[in-house]
């Protein structure tokens, strides 16, 4: 079931092709991530869908009706933005009821909605603050609290927790995806963090130079992605891209061969496909990361283990892997399948 | 350490010193006007000047009878309230689209109108005379209206551009997210958090108006004429009336002046263009 629909929609400033052709479709109900390096068009598809910037071709549906040139004010669409941009003349209760008094709603309904907002984001006691007088990290839900009292078509996020410290980072994103559950209400949420693409998305779109490069579930991208730059954006650390010829009775069009860190296996010198000496060993407690330099051509690759380290710097290693979870990429760089 | 200190003192000393000169230096002429203004004209022309005298409001008296005060003082406050009025109207939706929707025309826009201040006002006023004459505009508060609120626009439109530009454009962008349409969204956002950019602005351009000489000389001198003019008339043709000269002016600067001490602080912001916050 179609409800956000772009088609083949296009973004110049000037004579920077910004957003290329982007085809789209979000159903109701889902929690959709765009992720991609900075600069690569994300925030501007996300406000052409608001209508903060004008869509210079295409066609954007929602909800069966055209709205690509309708004015923002008109789509009933809510935005968190990274700044948070709170009204700062405003108490937390004006902030949040400011789009329903706009409307026109009977007061005994807007105190209702913000109570109940309140409550679900512990607001309450702030109510009659201003912005300046909270925390980061009770602006932010401020701004998602405006965003939730209006139940709007969609809710729109742009890098909504870049301005937080780590600790807090987490735990909103994990609030975030409750109120999802609770609410399961259409969200386009933007990051650049790709821990918070895999958590909260249904679908995942990848963007890089204002081309969408694959839309999938978090674990198709991470299983089956599309290309190199997918398969290399998603994971943590870095997926292994090795050239061709360390591998047998592979596509014979595959240029270059990606596998995950942990597909790899530390065996007995000689048992093992590659070998190569170890560079350095991070030893994270729940995992050791190997850095491996290979013999012959020096390319470099990185071993992950769920247990304690079993080699040491200098040591030469041999390495096997799962010939089941070998990515192949041609010479564009696109995924073989 | 102490070296430090004490020449930061004297440095401290020495500047103090200096602010107090030059501010005294300029306000001199002022001091010395509002002394006169009180002496009668034999004591305001006497060689050296007369320090202790016993203050007389005659002159007041003079100036009030021989000149309709109240007449020129209305004037100003039309001509001048109007102006400012009708000036922030015109100025703020247009630096509200240079603010927030500039293109690429918008500096040099911005700049070229500053430029026209630049042009000595004679220069326009053969042109402008002939106009207003044509429509029969001479000696009529809506001609100093009209060239009082085009004299200030420029500096209108630049001063609340700077001030606008203050503003996150993420806010409006907020507002509009929210539902305003674009009267809501200057009412209940831009209006609230730009009001002291409109006030410093207003102030200024009031200022300006009230003090405004030439354009009120050459368009509307009698029935017209505002505190300027009136101040002008005690020059010349009679000779020179020292004291009432000095009572009049400051009968014409008084409101003004009262108006200025009470908002200094937006008055300041506003000459230095919002700089200082
Ligand atoms: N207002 C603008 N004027 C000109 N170029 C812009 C403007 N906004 C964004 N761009 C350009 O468009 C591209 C995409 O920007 P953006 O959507 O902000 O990227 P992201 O949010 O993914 O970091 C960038 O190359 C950026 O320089
Ligand atoms: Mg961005």
């Amino acid at each position: 079931m179609s409800y956000l629909e772009l088609k083949n929609v296009d973004k110049y400033y000037g004579d920077v092709h910004a957003i290329k052709g982007v085809n789209l479709t979000i159903n109701k109900g889902e929690f959709i991530v765009f992720v991609g390096p900075s600069g690569c068009g994300k925030s501007t598809l996300l406000r052409m869908i608001a209508g903060l910037e004008e869509i210079n071709d295409g066609d954007l549906v929602l909800d069966g009706n055209e709205i690509t040139h309708q004015a923002p004010s008109k789509r009933d669409l809510a935005m968190v933005f990274q700044s948070y941009a709170l009204y700062p003349h405003m108490t937390v209760e004006e902030n949040m009821s400011f789009a329903l008094r706009i409307k026109g709603e009977d007061q005994s309904v807007i105190d209702q909605k913000v109570a109940k907002a309140a409550e679900t984001l512990n607001l309450t006691p702030y109510l009659k603050r201003t912005p300046k007088e909270l925390s980061g990290g009770q602006r932010q839900r401020v701004a998602i609290g405006r965003a939730i009292v209006r139940s709007p078509k969609v809710f729109l996020f742009d890098e909504p927790l870049s301005n937080l410290d780590a600790a807090l980072r987490g735990q909103t994103r994990v609030e975030i995806a409750e109120l999802h559950r609770d609410l399961n209400a259409t969200s386009i949420y933007v990051t650049h963090d790709q821990v918070e693409a895999m958590t909260l998305a249904d679908r995942v779109v990848v963007l890089q130079g204002g081309v969408i490069e694959q839309v999938g579930t978090p674990m198709e991208l991470y299983e089956a992605p599309a290309n190199k730059f997918v398969a290399q954006f998603i994971g943590q650390p870095q997926m292994n891209l090795l050239s061709a010829s360390y591998f047998s009775g592979i596509s014979p069009e595959a240029v270059d061969v990606g596998i995950r860190p942990e597909h790899f296996t530390i065996v007995e010198a000689g048992q093992g496909a590659i070998s190569g000496q170890v560079e350095l060993v991070e030893a994270l407690g729940n995992e050791t990361l190997i850095h491996v330099c290979l013999e012959g051509a020096g390319e470099k690759l990185i071993v992950r283990q769920y247990e304690q380290p079993t080699v040491k710097v200098r040591d030469t290693v041999s390495i096997n892997y799962d010939v089941s979870h070998l990515h192949q990429f041609d010479v564009k760089g696109e995924a073989i399948r | 350490m102490s070296t430090k200190k004490s020449k930061l003192t004297t440095s401290l000393i020495v500047r103090t010193i200096a602010a107090w000169g030059i501010a005294l230096m300029l306000f001199f002429p002022l001091i010395f006007m509002g002394i006169t203004a009180f002496k009668t004209e034999l004591q305001a022309i006497a060689v050296p000047s007369l320090w202790a005298f016993e203050p007389t409001l005659e002159n007041f008296h003079v100036v009030n009878e021989r000149s309709d005060y109240m007449q020129f003082a209305w004037n100003s406050v039309v001509t001048s309230v109007v102006s400012t009025v009708l000036g922030l109207l015109i100025a703020a939706p247009a630096a509200y689209s240079m603010a927030f929707s500039p293109t690429k025309g918008t500096n040099g826009l911005l700049l070229w109108m500053l430029s026209t201040k630049f042009m000595p006002a004679v220069g326009a006023l053969l042109p402008i005379y002939i106009i207003f004459q044509q429509f029969g505009l001479l000696d009529t508060k809506t001609a100093l209206v009209i060239i009082f609120t085009m004299m200030n626009l420029p500096i209108m439109v630049w001063m609340l551009y700077t001030y606008f530009k203050d503003i996150p454009h993420e806010i409006l962008e907020a507002a509009r997210m929210d539902g305003a349409s674009v009267w809501q969204e200057f009412r209940h956002v831009l209006l609230p958090l730009g009001i002291g950019g409109l006030a410093s602005t207003g102030l200024l351009c009031l200022v300006l108006a009230w003090n405004e000489a030439f354009w009120a000389l050459n368009l509307g001198a009698a029935e017209a004429g505002t505190l300027a003019t009136m101040m002008v008339s005690y020059s010349s043709p009679e000779g020179l009336f020292w004291a009432k000269l000095s009572a009049a002016s400051l009968m014409a600067i008084a409101p003004i002046v009262v108006i200025g001490w009470f908002s200094q602080k937006q008055l300041v912001q506003g000459l230095t263009f919002g700089a200082v916050k």
